[in-house]
């Protein structure tokens, strides 16, 4: 029944409308394995290893960030409904123009002294998680003409075992570019509106910053080929 | 139930958010056989993939699961960055066997992430670090059973340096690598 879900909802590697998967992905199927003891287990970050201001970035310069403020709240919760406690989610994202701090980040964009775009943070007891950060801008690239990426907020999730490491990224509602992104549409149709924030203002700060909500799911630690 | 959160590439920026400067030095409580793991990456042109993120994985010595953290980072687990060269290294110690629930035993391996640009859900592979007539019993290896296939998880011990294990990983077309999904 794992099995299922994650077929449903998950991307092919080879999707030809996102030019880099043609050279990138396996030609061979995948060999189906259950998790070994140790992809059961995963790496346990410390506590010291996140500090509290590292989910808050629009602290890191001297001054604010430019952009639209926002929270960002949500929960990690496994298939089975059980929250993800205690687990390292990280976020990185373009700043409010568009633009990256990487030295191949072509995009004709300024960047932001006091915006790294990078944060990181443990889930609490209830798998909860709050970012505060800016609206990352749209940007252009080269997979095709006229092509520009979607907003989106990129995150790393660890789960409580190796076998549930996630990548993945939060979009916004409304985005006229979500129709047109390659990256965005390789997500089977069902799945595409699990990849999509939702806007909860009373999560925002009055006067200050709009409320998202993001909440994801990861598969189970322990799930097999034979559903055991 | 809720439906899983699907899957998305890293995309090509991550280096200064995602790695760490010392992230190719696995941590262990306890002290083993000093080993690199070190090779490139390489796509179906045989093009070496120069922003890939590699992941790892692994027991500690004795075979043990070291899940816990008091270090500065977990143990046992291994994060970097390729290079223009498609290269990659991890230092770590030399993984001990070690037995799943039903009694079967894991040869000495490491488990692996591959996430890049144009991969829109990780790769995820064991490398093996014991020659192809010791990991015959292994789980993935009676999975794979093809030795030509199996041969592509074996990395292979540098004639000049016994410390140096080599595994060079192609993710498509000839020679491509197994890879796994759980």
């Amino acid at each position: 029944m794992a099995d299922t879900s994650a077929v449903d909802v998950h991307p092919p590697y080879l999707y030809p409308d996102y030019k880099s998967t043609r050279l990138r992905a396996p030609a061979q199927p995948l060999v189906r394995v259950a998790p070994s003891p140790l992809e059961a287990a995963g790496p346990a970050f410390p506590k010291h290893f996140v500090k509290n201001s590292e989910a808050d970035l629009t602290t890191w310069g001297k001054s604010a960030p430019l952009g639209e403020k926002m929270v960002l709240v949500g929960r990690v919760l496994d298939e089975g409904g059980r929250p993800v406690r205690r687990s390292l989610v990280e976020v990185w994202q373009a700043n409010a123009s568009g633009k990256y701090p990487h030295p191949v980040d072509d995009h004709e964009a300024p960047l932001d002294p006091n915006f790294l775009g990078k944060g990181q943070l443990l889930t609490d007891d209830e798998g909860r998680y709050r970012v505060v950060t800016v609206k990352p801008g749209a940007y252009p690239w080269q997979n095709h003409a006229f092509g520009w990426r979607p907003a989106h907020i990129h995150f790393s999730l660890f789960g409580n075992a190796y076998a549930q490491r996630l990548i993945t990224q939060m979009f916004f509602p409304g985005d006229p570019l979500l129709a047109i992104d390659p990256i965005f549409n390789s997500v089977p149709e069902a799945g595409r509106k699990l990849l999509i924030a939702d806007l909860d203002l009373e999560h925002g700060v009055e006067g200050v910053a709009l409320g998202y909500r993001f909440d994801m799911v990861l598969r189970g630690a322990r799930a097999t080929p034979m559903g055991v | 139930m809720p439906k899983l959160t699907p899957s998305q590439t890293v995309g090509p920026f991550f280096a200064r958010e995602l790695i760490w400067p010392d992230g190719g030095t696995v941590l262990f409580p306890g002290h083993g056989e000093r080993i690199t793991l070190t090779g490139r990456v390489f796509d179906g042109t045989g093009a070496p993939i120069f922003d890939a993120l590699f992941e790892t994985w692994q027991a500690d010595a004795a075979g043990k699961v070291s899940s816990g953290g008091e270090g500065a980072r977990p143990y046992g687990y291994g994060r970097v960055s390729t290079n223009t060269e498609g290269a990659y290294a991890i230092e770590t110690v030399m993984p001990g066997a070690f037995t799943g629930p039903g009694g079967e035993t894991y040869a000495p391996q490491i488990s692996v992430s591959i996430f890049a640009r144009g991969l829109l859900k990780a790769l995820q592979t064991r490398v093996f670090l014991a020659p192809l007539d010791e990991i015959k019993g292994d789980p993935l290896a009676r999975a794979i059973g093809d030795p030509a296939r199996l041969r592509t998880l074996i990395a292979t011990r540098d004639p000049g340096n016994p410390r140096v294990y080599r595994w060079d990983v192609r993710l498509r077309g000839a020679g491509e690598a197994v890879f796994i999904e759980f």
